[in-house]
């Protein structure tokens, strides 16, 4: 089952998710808001190989925002730590991105229950559009589990800021 | 569970738990009902959007024969139907019949909040060009049970009538803490 707002106030303040540095006022019904970190970083190198390391060109946001380009995968970070001891959280826009054609999390929403760190976010724009460094991006949402809980310990659970696999991870995962 | 299956959507929309308006029998699937696309489309005016400011934008009207959605823009479309919940919460899905085409339904934000009751705003990409009509059916909706107290939605795109541009720029910006 999905968490209310108020039940995820609730497990927070019992230790049971993370959602750090905290703020009542982004507290939705059923999510909880993360905002964009300063940096970004897009691939350097076409094309995409995930057997070869995978440059990437680093982009700090200026404080008049930056203009993202179609076509390209921008990857940045969550201002907020976010995990759940024992629930899936599931990374998604906001819908006010959503309606300015910006892709967040366009693949992959969902998180593994016991890791937490900043998140990755995967960034696609439709058209033009310019992102700010701290705007509210996105929101998550916890849900509840069935089953023995195993912990997290994969790579990207100690991952903090924008990145992509080490080779090795991604080679022994499409071989 | 916590996923509604057809049946129990249609149950719990007698018992006034949820709204789907108009409601058609036929739309009912075996965990969702069908929505369908509404007569008018808005498409941005502007080069580079910003979400800190207001983007102008244009009204099309979807002719008999249809319009075709061009891949290098977003079309943002809404729901014939007005849909919500105070005890559940909608997520919007597309058809894959939909998805098939190369038409995106959202981009992101799939998540309807608790409480929140309007027409669903459609996030249209078409990844080739796609025609769209007024009235096909496009997407789903499902219905998730939610554990914990509920706070009902109170946002600004609360009883959205027609497709409902951006509105981030009411979200005053925020300074990074960490």
């Amino acid at each position: 089952m999905i968490l209310t707002g108020p039940e995820i106030v609730r497990r927070r303040a019992a230790g049971e998710l993370t959602l750090e540095p905290f703020r009542e006022d982004f507290v939705n019904p059923c999510s909880y808001n993360y905002r964009l970190g300063p940096v970004l970083r897009t691939h350097a190198v076409e094309p995409v190989d995930p057997r070869r390391d995978q440059p990437l060109a680093e982009l700090v946001i200026p404080s008049g925002g930056i203009v993202l380009q179609p076509h390209r995968v921008y990857l940045g970070t969550t201002v907020e730590e976010i995990g759940g001891v024992d629930t899936v959280p599931c990374l998604i826009g906001r819908s006010s991105l959503g309606r300015l054609g910006v892709f967040v999390q366009f693949a992959a929403d969902m998180g593994n229950t016991g890791a937490s760190h900043r998140w990755t976010l995967e960034i696609e724009a439709v058209q033009p559009v310019r992102l700010h460094a701290g705007m509210i991006i996105g929101q998550v949402s916890f849900w509840t589990t069935v089953g023995d809980l195993t912990p997290y310990r994969g790579h990207f659970g100690r991952f903090d800021d924008a990145t992509v696999p080490p080779v090795a991870h991604l080679t022994a995962r499409s071989r | 569970m916590s996923i509604l299956t057809g049946a129990e959507i249609v149950r719990r929309r007698d018992l006034g738990e949820l709204t789907i308006a108009p409601f058609v029998p036929e739309h009912i699937s075996s965990n969702s009902y069908d929505l369908t696309l509404g007569p008018t489309l808005l498409r941005y005016t502007g080069d580079v959007l910003d979400p800190y400011r207001q983007n102008p934008t244009e009204e099309l009207r979807i002719p008999p024969e249809g319009v075709v959605l061009s891949a290098d823009r977003v079309y943002l479309g809404a729901s014939v139907e007005r849909i919500g919940s105070d005890q559940l919460t909608p997520i919007v899905k597309a058809r894959s019949g939909t998805a098939r085409l190369g038409l995106y339904v959202h981009m992101t934000a799939d998540l309807i909040d608790i409480g929140s009751l309007g027409h669903t705003t459609f996030q249209l990409h078409a990844v080739q060009p796609v025609r769209v009509y007024a009235g096909m059916v496009l997407a789903q909706v499902t219905f998730w049970e939610p554990v914990g107290q509920i706070v009902l939605y109170d946002g600004k795109y609360q009883n959205s009538c027609g497709p409902q541009a951006s509105r981030s720029w009411c979200d005053a910006p925020v300074e990074v803490s960490a």
